[in-house]
C-alpha cells in the first residue's frame, strides 16, 4: 500500500512539474509581450525596453526557466527579510523555501498573493461541494426510491434544467432574486469578518453547487436504480434489514465509487477556481486571479496559479485512488 | 477597505463610520467649506462618503510607476501636483502658485505655495519636488512613461548612463524649482501636469520601492488598510490639504472587479452614488427617463479608433487603396452600434484634445469615390457583378472583448462593397498590440488610441511620425512615413505659441486624413450617471470621475430608477413580509 501510494505521488509530481513546464514555455511562446502590458498599451518602445529589463524578460528563454525552477523550491533563512533582494518574495516552511517571483503588475510576491486567495477558494469550494454532495445525493437516493413518482419526475426534471442552465445564468437568476430583490444575502463580494464570509459565500456556493448537484442527482439516482435490482439487495431485504439500511448502507455505499470519482474531479477543479462564479460574484479567489493574470500576461502569477490548481487537481485524484481502495477491497489487492 | 453589503449590520456600520468620519473632522476645527462655490449647485457642505464603483481593479497607487485612467482616479485625489489641469484641460498651477517660462522656452521656473503638508504632516519643499522627480524617473524605477520627459536636460545620462542627479530638476531656493530642458519643446508643460512626477512624502524615499504606503498632497488620504486588493479602496480627507474648506467629502470609497450588472443593482438599492459602467439599454433607459436625464453626463472624447492600414505591405502600400477604404467605411453605421457611446469620426483628434478643429471634415464616406479610388489604384470594381477589386484577401487583426468584435464583421462588410476581402483574425488585446506593432506582420489592424495628456501631439507623434516605427511593438501600427509630416510635427513641438502651434497640427490633421494610413472612423465616450444629491459631479477633460470638488448635499433623498412588473411583485412581496403575512 505504502509503495502504490509512493508511486502514485511521485507521478503527480512529474505531472505538475509537466503542467508548469509546459505553462512556461506556452506563456513565453505567445506573440503578446509581458512588458508591454505592465507600461501599458500606449507606452513608448524605449519604455517598454527598460522594464523589459527590469523585469528579467530580456534574457534567454532557457535561461529564465532555469532561474524560475532553481527558486520555485530552495533553501534559505527561515525568516527572511521582505527587502531581501534574493528570498524577500519566498514563502518558507523553516529553512525550506517556495518562491513564485514577483508579480509584474502587481509587485508583489506572487506566495503573498496566492496565500490571501487560496483560502477564500478554498472556502467557496468546500461550500459549494457541500451543497453538491448534501442536495445532489439526497435528490438521487430519494428520485431512486421513489421510481416513477412526482417527486422522481421532479427530481429529474430540475436535474435536467441544473445541468443544462449555464453557470453566469444561474448566478445571475439568484442574484436577482435573493440579493437584489428580496435582499437575503449580499450580491457580491467576500465579506470582511467570519459572520459575513459565512453569508458571502451562499450565492456563488450555490451558484456552483446547481450544476454539480444536478448531475450528482442523475449519476446517484440511475446508479441506484440499478443497484435495488441487484441480488444483494433482495437478499438484505430478506434478511429482514429496514429499508432505510438497505438503501444507505447496501445500495448507497456501492453507488459511491462512481461518484467519488467525479467529486475528486470536481474537487480539484473548484480548488483551481471557478472562473465565470468568482468573476459574477466578485469573490477575490484563484479563479479572478487567473483571468486577471491572463488577461494581463503577468506570467508569474500565471504559472502561480497553474501550479495551485495542477496540484489541487493531481493530488484529488490520488485521493480518489486512495478512496476507492478505502471503499472497495478488490481495489486493495 | 471595505466591499459594500446589504446586510442591516453593515449598513449600520457604514453610517457608524461615516459619523466616526464626521466626528473626527468636526473635533479638528477645519475651515468652513466655500460658500456658494459652485454656481447652481447650492452651499457646498462637508461631510459623507462617496461611494464609486468599477468592474475594472487598479494595480499600483504609486505615481511614478502608474499610468492607467482607473488608479488616475484615485492618484489624483492623492497626489497634488506643481500644475494640474482644470475641467477643460488647460495647465494651471496646483501646488505651485504660479510658474514663470524664460524667454527662449528652456527653462520652467515653479514657485511653491508656503506651507503646504504632506499627508504625514512635513512641509512640501523645493527639495521634496526633486526628490520625487529624480525618484519617479530613476533607471530603477519602472516607470512606463519616463520617455515622456526626455526633453529635460540630462534625462539621456540621468537615465541612461548612471548619472547620480537630474542635471535640469534644481532646487532653487527653499519654495523653487527650476526645470532645463535641453531643447524648447512645447509638449513638456502638458505633460508635467501628469501624476507621475508628483511630489511623494519623505517616505516613499529617493528610490522607488514595492509596498510603500502612498503619500502625497493631494485631498485625500491612504491609510494603513485602506486598499484591500483586488476588492476597494478607501480615501479619507487630508485636514492640511492646502486649499482652505476643501475636500468637502470625508471620505471617497470604490469598489472595484465588479460585473456590470451587480453595478446597476448596487445603484438602484442605493450602495453607490455614481454609476458609470453599463450596458446600452440601461444607457438609454436614464437617458430617455426625464428625472435622470439631467443627472447623467458623458466624459470627453478622450480615444479616438480607427482601420489601420500597413503603408509598407500591399495592398496599403498604394495611397489610392488607402483613400478607397477611408472613403469607403460608413462611419454611421459604427455609430448604430452603440449608439450613445460611438460618435463618428472623420479626423485623428477627439473632441476634448486641444487642437481639435470642428469645422473640419477630415474622411467622409463616399461610396462613389471610394470606387474611384479603387480605379485609380488599378483594381476597379463593379458592384453589380462583384468582379474585379484586389484578389488576394486581406488579413485583419481585430481583438475580443472589445467594440473591435462587432466592428470587424461590420468593416468587412463594407470593405467587400469596393473589393476588398477581408479575413478576420480575432486575437486577444495583448495578441493584438505585439501583432501591429511588429513589422511586416498585419496588413491591416483595428488600433485605438486613448488620451495620455491634452495636447495634439499625443496623437500626432505616436502614431504617424516615422520616429515611432519600431521592428517590434512600433505605435505607428501602419508603419506610415511622410517627411513632411515629420518636418511639421517637429516645428510643432518646437513653436510655443498655441496659435501657430494649432495651424500646424492642422496641416498634420490634412496629411493623415488624405494619406489615409488609417480609416478614422469613430470616438468612444462614456456615459454615467449619479444620484441627484451628489452635487458638482461633473465631467473633467482629462481625469475620470474628478470627485475632488464634489460633495454630498444630504437634504436630498436618494432617487429610484424606474418599475418594472417583477419589480412590483417584489414590493408587493416585501410589503406582506413586513406585515408577516404573504400575500
Amino acid at each position: 500500500m505504502t509503495r502504490r501510494v509512493l508511486r502514485r505521488v511521485a507521478w503527480a509530481m512529474f505531472v505538475i512539474w509537466a503542467v508548469v513546464s509546459l505553462t512556461f514555455v506556452v506563456n513565453n511562446v505567445l506573440p503578446s509581450d509581458p512588458a508591454r502590458m505592465v507600461a501599458g498599451p500606449q507606452s513608448r518602445p524605449q519604455d517598454v525596453e527598460r522594464i523589459r529589463k527590469q523585469l528579467g524578460l530580456d534574457r534567454p528563454l532557457t535561461r529564465q526557466y532555469a532561474s524560475f525552477m532553481h527558486r520555485l523550491v530552495h533553501f534559505g533563512p527561515s525568516s527572511p527579510d521582505a527587502k531581501d533582494p534574493v528570498h524577500g518574495t519566498c514563502g518558507t516552511i523553516g529553512r525550506l523555501h517556495f518562491d513564485l517571483g514577483r508579480s509584474y503588475q502587481q509587485r508583489r510576491p506572487v506566495i503573498t498573493i496566492l496565500a490571501e486567495r487560496l483560502p477564500r477558494t478554498l472556502w467557496l469550494a468546500f461550500a459549494a461541494m457541500l451543497v453538491q454532495v448534501v442536495v445532489g445525493t439526497g435528490a438521487g437516493i430519494f428520485a431512486a426510491t421513489r421510481k416513477g413518482s412526482w417527486g422522481d419526475h421532479l427530481a429529474v426534471g430540475t436535474s435536467l434544467l441544473g445541468v443544462s442552465a449555464p453557470t453566469f445564468v444561474i448566478g445571475l437568476v439568484l442574484q436577482f432574486v435573493l440579493a437584489h430583490e428580496l435582499r437575503l444575502v449580499p450580491l457580491d463580494g467576500y465579506g470582511l469578518t467570519a459572520k459575513e464570509h459565512l453569508v458571502s459565500v451562499i450565492l456563488p456556493a450555490l451558484t456552483l453547487g446547481v450544476y454539480g448537484a444536478a448531475f450528482y442527482t442523475r449519476l446517484v439516482r440511475d446508479e441506484m436504480i440499478v443497484l435495488m435490482k441487484k441480488d444483494f439487495i433482495r437478499t438484505a431485504r430478506a434478511k429482514g434489514l429496514s429499508e432505510l439500511g438497505v438503501v444507505l448502507r447496501h445500495a448507497f455505499r456501492n453507488a459511491l465509487m462512481p461518484l467519488v470519482t467525479i467529486m475528486g474531479l470536481d474537487l480539484g477543479a473548484l480548488v483551481g477556481g471557478a472562473i465565470v462564479t468568482e468573476t459574477l460574484f466578485r469573490w477575490p479567489g484563484i479563479g479572478a486571479l487567473s483571468v486577471t493574470a491572463l488577461l494581463d500576461r503577468d506570467g508569474p502569477v500565471i504559472l502561480g496559479t497553474v501550479l495551485v490548481t495542477s496540484t489541487a487537481i493531481v493530488f484529488s485524484n490520488v485521493l480518489v485512488d486512495l478512496c476507492y481502495a478505502a471503499l472497495d477491497p478488490r481495489v486493495r489487492g | 477597505m471595505r466591499s459594500i453589503r446589504r446586510t442591516t449590520d453593515l449598513a449600520l456600520a457604514f453610517a457608524g463610520a461615516t459619523l466616526a468620519l464626521s466626528a473626527a473632522s468636526c473635533d479638528r476645527a477645519l475651515a468652513p467649506p466655500i460658500a456658494a462655490a459652485h454656481e447652481g449647485e447650492g452651499t457646498p457642505e462637508r461631510g459623507g462618503t462617496l461611494r464609486l464603483a468599477s468592474f475594472g481593479d487598479i494595480r499600483r497607487l504609486d505615481p511614478a510607476v502608474s499610468a492607467d485612467l482607473l488608479a488616475g482616479e484615485a492618484i489624483e485625489l492623492m497626489f497634488a501636483g506643481l500644475v494640474d489641469y482644470d475641467r477643460q484641460g488647460n495647465v494651471v498651477p496646483d501646488l505651485a502658485s504660479r510658474y514663470e517660462v524664460s524667454q527662449d522656452g528652456l527653462v520652467y521656473r515653479f514657485f511653491l505655495r508656503e506651507g503646504v503638508r504632506f499627508h504625514d504632516g512635513d512641509e512640501v519643499t523645493a527639495a521634496d519636488v526633486v526628490r520625487s522627480i529624480e525618484r519617479a524617473l530613476h533607471p530603477s524605477t519602472p516607470n512606463p512613461i519616463s520617455s515622456f520627459y526626455e526633453m529635460i536636460e540630462g534625462y539621456k545620462a540621468y537615465v541612461e548612463k548612471g548619472a547620480p542627479h537630474l542635471e535640469g530638476v534644481i532646487e532653487d531656493g527653499r519654495y523653487v524649482v527650476a526645470v532645463h530642458l535641453h531643447e524648447r519643446d512645447a509638449r513638456f508643460l502638458p505633460a508635467f501636469a501628469l501624476q507621475n512626477l508628483r511630489p511623494v512624502c519623505k517616505s516613499g524615499g529617493d528610490r522607488y520601492e514595492d509596498g510603500w504606503l502612498p503619500c502625497g498632497a493631494g485631498p485625500f488620504k491612504l491609510e494603513p488598510g485602506g486598499w484591500d486588493r483586488g476588492r476597494s479602496l478607501t480615501l479619507v480627507r487630508h485636514d492640511g490639504y492646502f486649499l482652505p474648506g476643501r475636500p468637502y467629502l470625508d471620505a471617497v470609497s470604490w469598489t472595484y472587479a465588479n460585473n456590470i450588472g451587480t453595478e446597476l443593482f448596487k445603484f438602484q438599492d442605493g450602495d453607490l452614488d455614481v454609476l458609470r459602467d453599463m450596458n446600452q439599454a440601461d444607457a438609454t433607459r436614464f437617458r430617455v427617463d426625464g428625472r435622470w436625464k439631467p443627472l447623467g453626463d458623458f466624459d470627453p472624447d478622450r480615444t479616438v479608433s480607427g482601420e489601420s492600414m500597413n503603408t509598407q505591405m500591399a495592398p496599403f502600400d498604394n495611397v489610392e487603396v488607402r483613400r478607397a477604404v477611408a472613403a469607403a467605411v460608413n462611419r454611421e453605421e459604427y455609430h448604430l452600434l452603440r449608439p450613445l457611446a460611438v460618435e463618428a469620426a472623420g479626423q485623428i483628434l477627439p473632441p476634448a484634445v486641444p487642437g481639435y478643429d470642428p469645422t473640419f471634415v477630415g474622411q467622409r464616406y463616399d461610396y462613389a469615390a471610394a470606387l474611384e479610388h479603387m480605379k485609380n489604384a488599378g483594381y476597379p470594381y463593379d458592384p453589380s457583378t462583384g468582379k474585379g477589386g484586389y484578389e488576394p484577401h486581406v488579413t485583419y487583426y481585430a481583438y475580443r472583448q472589445g467594440l473591435s468584435e462587432y466592428t470587424a464583421p461590420l468593416l468587412q462588410q463594407q470593405l467587400a462593397k469596393i473589393g476588398i476581402r477581408l479575413d478576420i483574425k480575432m486575437v486577444n488585446y495583448a495578441t493584438l498590440l505585439a501583432l501591429a506593432g511588429r513589422r511586416g506582420q498585419a496588413q491591416m489592424s483595428a488600433p485605438g488610441w486613448g488620451m495620455d495628456y491634452p495636447d495634439p501631439s499625443d496623437f500626432f507623434d505616436l502614431l504617424f511620425d516615422s520616429a515611432g516605427i519600431n521592428e517590434e511593438g512600433s505605435l505607428n501600427s501602419s508603419f506610415y512615413s511622410n517627411p513632411r509630416l515629420d518636418a511639421i510635427l517637429e516645428d510643432a513641438r518646437r513653436e510655443l505659441d498655441t496659435r501657430r502651434r494649432y495651424a500646424l497640427y492642422g496641416e498634420a490633421n490634412r496629411i493623415v486624413c488624405d494619406d489615409a494610413p488609417w480609416a478614422i472612423t469613430h470616438y468612444y465616450r462614456y456615459f454615467l450617471v449619479h444620484q441627484p444629491y451628489v452635487k458638482n459631479f461633473r465631467p473633467h477633460a482629462v481625469w475620470s470621475d474628478y470627485v475632488s470638488e464634489s460633495w454630498l448635499d444630504r437634504s436630498v433623498p436618494r432617487m429610484a430608477l424606474g418599475t418594472s412588473v417583477w419589480s412590483d411583485v417584489m414590493g408587493l412581496y416585501r410589503q406582506a413580509s413586513v406585515r408577516g403575512a404573504r400575500p
